[in-house]
């Protein structure tokens, strides 16, 4: 645990509506929290799943498995340090929990031409009957790594290292232009 | 479109997520073993041509080391393995 109050600031541009495009909505996730599972070599989704149940519970958000053995828990809701702590205390000694939300930041793209915008930097299947809502992939936008989540029938969000938040931001915009 | 590799844990994956280590050299020799031994071992390379073993990192994806089976004049992947299933010590 911190031993200093990490005050968490969106880095995001503040101004949304400044990008306005007709067709495409592009929106920053300001709250929220990322904590990061990393698991012995023996262990799988389900197990995960079963030992963090009452948590995920009472809080919400979900599991997206970035790597074997490694998860992202990702979620709404605003935690205390205290309650990042005590999460983290009540885990078996097989799971290891890293608060990441100061370190992964997550933008939501949506609109009915979302995946010819996504087309232009991420080079993997997001077709409708390929990549189900609720699947979520690590790869790359560009040059940029980022795990891609389909939340919605036409609506996907981006986790991305905070240090590329801002290059990210452009960039999405910039793909997405053509659709104004 | 660029060549896919088909990751054993992320699927289908373009060439452009993946940084080439290199060809999986012999096994290690012995601490005490001849200084000709170490040199082949460190720095002579085989560049085969036809089939090839490669170390490739899955960077932009699980971000595991993996052993893939190449075709050099072909470039046709008979198999793509996660490293940690090699057996220590041994070629496969
Ligand atoms: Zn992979």
């Amino acid at each position: 645990m911190r031993d200093f109050l990490l005050h968490n600031v969106s880095p995001f541009p503040a101004d949304e509506t400044a990008n306005g495009h007709g067709n495409m909505q592009i929106r920053a996730l300001r709250d929220g929290f990322v904590f990061h599972l990393l698991g012995r070599s023996d262990t799988d989704t389900a197990t995960v799943e079963k030992t963090i149940a009452a948590p995920i519970a009472d809080l919400g958000g979900e599991l997206r498995q970035l790597a074997p053995y490694q998860w992202f828990w990702v979620g709404n809701a605003t935690l205390s340090q205290e309650r990042v702590a005590e999460i983290s205390a009540a885990l078996p000694s097989m799971l290891a929990l890293t608060d990441q939300t100061h370190g992964r930041v997550r933008l939501v793209v949506s609109g009915p031409q979302v995946r010819s915008v996504l087309a232009k930097g991420a080079m993997i299947d997001l077709a409708d009957d390929v990549f189900a809502i609720g699947q979520s992939v690590m790869t790359q936008i560009g040059h940029i790594g980022a795990m891609i989540t389909r939340t919605g029938d036409a609506e996907f969000e981006i986790m991305v290292l905070r240090s590329f938040a801002e290059s990210l931001w452009h960039e999405i915009h910039q793909m997405a232009a053509e659709f104004n | 479109m660029s060549s896919l590799v088909k990751c054993p844990h992320c699927g289908l994956r373009p060439r452009e997520e993946f940084t080439i280590r290199g060809e999986v050299p012999s096994p290690r020799p012995a601490s005490d073993a001849p200084a000709n031994a170490w040199f082949d071992h460190v720095y002579l390379r085989d560049n085969p041509r036809g089939e090839h073993r490669e170390y490739w990192h899955h960077a932009g994806g699980c971000r595991r080391w993996l052993v893939l089976s190449r075709n050099t004049i072909t470039h046709d992947i008979s198999a793509v393995v996660d490293a940690s299933t090699l057996k220590a010590g041994t070629k496969s």
